[in-house]
């Protein structure tokens, strides 16, 4: 993260030498940048991460090819992550359920909550295909035990059971479990405790990386008027309104 | 649905176990049994006693056995290698996850024998059987209840380095489990450190998420009350480690930063020069602090820590009060509805930060947090229970809040009462000690606490084989014996009976002794009509007095038999003269020195006490005096308080000249 840190000094610098907003134009602004050294392998080391967390596991062998950059983690690993976390979001929760047992025993054995939200997405799915019978059964036997263990497990239990009340759960309050997104909450949930019990940090650098620019971004503003990146896209940098 | 549905019922519990066992499932029948069982119990503790009451466990264990040796016959190598690895794997997650969690699990996978097989797991060539192990192993040694790992046996201290130094995270893992969970003794924590175990687990510091925490909660463990150890962790490299440690403290993972604060709490503890700087120390509080807001486990254990910090330790109770712990704490008990442990750990440290500042008991009884702590008396959890107590004891310590009688009200008394039957023995003595302080609380309370039929459950447990209890069931009896009218102390005496307080007097734990005089003394404090109480059945207690004084050589029971004599000498004629054939019986000649045994005895306190019952004797307006003081001179008393004209305690050279300024009165005396 050496990148970001001279940025911030070199930022503070300016900082420190406004006493009232201060305009740099584009050509010093440039000028600075380029005296910025960052080594080639630490912005590779950011891709590959991102890469990797992310579970692009056909972009991170080829970008391991074509830049020479180490992954910190098996890339075999990745194959059997990504494999959780889709069944996850095409409601094979079960299959989950076992891939993840199959990976680390451990994930599910002492993560409590993890193992609660899958419970629930199975519960999800069996009302979502209407199977009534099955799905009451199954809160009951699997679901309710939990809830007997932590409060506001029984909470959520009884959040999801309500929406068995609903002929057309469509227009249910609840209806929002039911959603795509709540599947994909719960896969992100796994994908990151996967990644914790491999050692691997959770979330990817560069998102942070991004938003602490902005943050940077938005302090210098008070400061100074300088060429400002506005499309993170293209990171192009944009003349001073002057 | 996907197909996996219809998997779902095919796993009754007694036909998954009966597919186990039988000898003729076919094997591939056997491993995918094997693997519904294991998905079934992963994070479901239900299932998991469901299936423990089925004897699943020998079950499983007897298969990772087959498939082990069968594995050792072949070499690790064979036609169906993949197939046994896969059992092993599969019996070893299963057997760790009964283990996981699950003390009754720890509990008959140990029985069933499967220790050794999955020691013998982790030197496999198949990294995923060795994992399987290693993982497995490491739950088992998360719980109390498994074995004791030697460490004192060279081939052991070995094979631990071996763990320790492997690359496979999850062996290395094992590694750090086995310390934290055996080494217990200063014996232990040095042969760990003279084999280069802290050196070990300093490098592990630098590994990956996982081993950073293990290697922190082993270093704790290592460090834990040994300054020797401690030392050699802070020492090399101008303290390299500890500053590894001290930035741990703000790493992005929580249960890293809780163990970090951990470690370094253990350092700290072991020395009172290590880790005073005031940064660190506001740190530590803060950290700490923020760590309580999360909803897990990290949650759970944070107040736990936060009471190894603040524990008896008066300045940085003061530090923790100034960063409004007492605040956050009394905050998070609102907040309700969590596990009994963070229930638990919240009382302790609430308890703790109240053991000596007032100002932290002033900001519980303004936050009005005091309801929370009396509901959570009748908690389902005797920890929960026991910790409770413990925070209204220490709250109870003012003496101001006390008077203003904040305590003894029957939303306290009656549950505390209650307490006494608990099943727990340490809740029964915790609730003792909160009683013990409640109680000292001024006049118009105490005869509610009498009311709730307090002093009967007292009287019975001063009865209990537990000398802990006894002790402290006389001691709260003590302390409602103290300032209390007669009225009162009708009922405690007719509660107690003079039977049982003779046998308390010589109770086999000198402990007991010491409070079972000092309710006596309380209870003959202050009025004629109470002294009587020890002359009641022919002065049968007075004479069981006289027999121990003759007879302990403890100083603290010795202290208060004197306190005791001098309150009854403080009475009439009558009373004087029966203290006085106490301490001076006709007969005997030992008796006549052990006076001035007491007088010269090394402890002060207990040559204070002496002195006072010599004052009491010789108030100069009663009549008798002047005889008893001719019988003190005779028996050497006044040239051995002349003597103590220069006693190094203050307080003794003040008594002595009260007492000597009493004799002189008496003509004969001066010579």
């Amino acid at each position: 993260m050496s990148l970001f840190w001279i940025v911030i000094r070199q930022l503070a610098e300016i900082q420190a030498m406004a006493t009232s907003k201060k305009v740099i134009t584009r050509i010093d602004w440039e000028k600075k940048l380029n005296d910025v050294k960052v080594r080639k392998e630490d912005t590779n080391q950011l891709v590959m991460n991102f890469l990797v967390t992310e579970g692009y596991v056909d972009a991170a062998e080829k970008f391991r090819a074509e830049s020479g950059t180490e992954p910190d983690i098996d890339l075999a690993t990745i194959t059997d992550r990504m494999a959780v976390k889709k069944a996850v979001q095409c409601g094979n929760v079960e299959d989950a359920i076992e891939k993840v047992n199959d990976l680390n025993p451990e994930i599910l054995d002492t993560n409590p909550q993890l193992f609660f939200h899958l419970q629930q997405q199975r519960l999800i799915e069996l009302i979502r295909n209407g199977k009534v019978e099955e799905a009451l059964e199954f809160a009951q036997e699997e679901l309710a035990p939990r809830g007997e263990e932590n409060q506001s497990f029984l909470e959520e239990l009884e959040r999801t059971v309500s929406l068995l009340a609903f002929e057309d759960v469509t227009k249910c309050p609840l209806g929002d479990l039911l959603d795509i997104s709540q599947r994909l909450k719960t896969a992100s949930e796994v994908n990151a405790a996967i990644l914790t019990s491999q050692s691997h940090e959770k979330d990817p650098k560069l998102p942070s990386l991004l938003k602490m620019l902005i943050w940077v971004q938005n302090q210098l503003d008070e400061k100074a008027t300088y060429p400002r990146i506005n499309d993170f896209s293209t990171a192009a940098l944009e003349d001073p309104a002057v | 649905m996907p197909t996996s549905a219809a998997s779902n019922h095919s796993g009754r519990p007694e036909d998954l176990i009966g597919r186990l066992n039988s000898t003729h499932t076919p094997y591939e029948a056997k491993l995918k049994a094997l693997r519904d069982l294991k998905n079934q119990i992963i994070g479901n503790r239900t299932k998991k006693q469901v299936f423990l009451k089925l004897g699943a466990v020998p079950s499983v264990v007897s298969i990772l056995s087959a498939a082990s040796s069968e594995d050792s016959a072949q070499g690790g190598g064979g036609d169906n290698r993949e197939f046994r690895d896969s059992m092993l794997i599969q019996s070893a997650a299963a057997i760790g996850s009964f283990a996981c969690g699950l003390d009754a699990g720890v509990k008959a996978v140990l029985d069933a024998g499967a220790f050794s097989l999955l020691f013998s797991l982790i030197s496999h060539l198949n990294e995923k059987v060795a994992d399987a192990g290693a993982r497995s192993l490491k739950l088992i040694y998360q719980s109390k209840l498994a074995p004791k790992y030697d460490f004192l046996q060279e081939k052991n201290m070995e094979f631990l380095l071996y763990l320790l130094n492997s690359k496979n995270e999850n062996v290395s893992g094992l590694a750090a489990s086995i310390i934290t969970h055996s080494c217990q003794t200063t014996v232990e924590q040095l042969a760990l450190s003279e084999a280069g175990v802290i050196k070990r687990l300093v490098s592990l510091l630098g590994g990956s998420l996982i081993q950073r925490d293990a290697s922190l909660e082993s270093l704790a463990a290592v460090v834990k009350e040994n300054s020797e150890v401690a030392s050699k962790f802070m020492g090399p490299e101008n303290g390299r480690a500890l500053n590894v440690v001290i930035e741990l403290m703000k790493d992005k993972y929580p249960r890293t930063r809780l163990l970090a604060c951990m470690c370094l709490i253990c350092t700290r503890n072991t020395s009172s020069s290590y880790l005073r700087d005031s940064g660190i120390q506001n740190k530590l509080v803060l950290v700490l602090l923020e760590l309580l807001d999360d909803p897990g486990q990290v949650g759970d254990e944070a107040p736990f820590v936060l009471s190894s910090l603040i524990t008896e330790k008066e300045d940085m109770q003061k530090i923790a009060f100034d960063e409004n712990v007492v605040d956050k704490l009394c905050e998070h008990l609102r907040a309700g509805t969590f596990q009994a442990k963070r229930l638990q750990g919240l009382f302790l440290a609430l308890g703790d930060l109240c053991s000596k500042l007032e100002c932290c008991r002033d900001r519980v009884i303004e936050l009005q947090v005091l309801n929370f702590v009396t509901e959570a008396l009748a908690h389902d959890s005797a920890e929960v229970r026991g910790a409770a107590c413990t925070c209204l004891k220490n709250v109870s310590r003012s003496v101001k809040k006390l008077s203003a009688g904040q305590f003894m009200n029957e939303a306290v008394a009656v549950p505390l009462v209650q307490l006494l039957c608990d099943t727990s023995t340490s809740v029964q003595v915790a609730a003792l000690g909160a009683i013990s302080n409640v109680v000292v609380d001024f006049m118009p309370h105490k005869s509610l606490f009498i009311q709730c039929g307090g002093v009967k459950q007292l009287v019975q447990l001063s009865k209990s084989m537990e000398s802990a209890i006894r002790v402290n069931a006389v001691w709260a009896l003590k302390n409602l014996t103290f300032l209390v009218n007669n009225k009162c102390k009708d009922e405690i005496f007719s509660e107690l009976t003079s039977t049982t307080l003779i046998s308390l007097l010589s109770d086999p734990e000198a402990s007991v002794q010491e409070q079972a005089f000092a309710l006596i003394r309380n209870l003959v404090d202050g009025s004629l009509y109470s002294i009587e109480y020890v002359f009641g059945e022919d002065g049968l207690l007075l004479h069981a007095i006289g027999k121990q004084l003759r007879s302990t050589s403890q100083i603290d029971v010795q202290i208060q038999v004197m306190y005791t004599l001098s309150n009854v000498a403080s009475g009439n004629e009558c009373h004087k003269e029966a203290v006085m054939n106490q301490l001076l019986p006709q007969a005997g000649n030992d008796t006549e020195t052990l006076l001035i045994k007491f007088l010269q005895s090394t402890d002060s306190r207990l040559r204070t006490a002496t002195i006072w019952a010599l004052i009491n004797l010789t108030f100069p307006s009663s009549p008798g005096t002047s005889s008893r003081v001719t019988e003190l001179k005779n028996a050497g008393i006044i040239s051995q308080l002349k003597n103590m004209d220069n006693d190094p305690c203050l307080d003794v050279k003040l008594r002595a000249k009260m007492a000597l300024g009493q004799l002189m009165m008496f003509g004969d005396a001066s010579t």
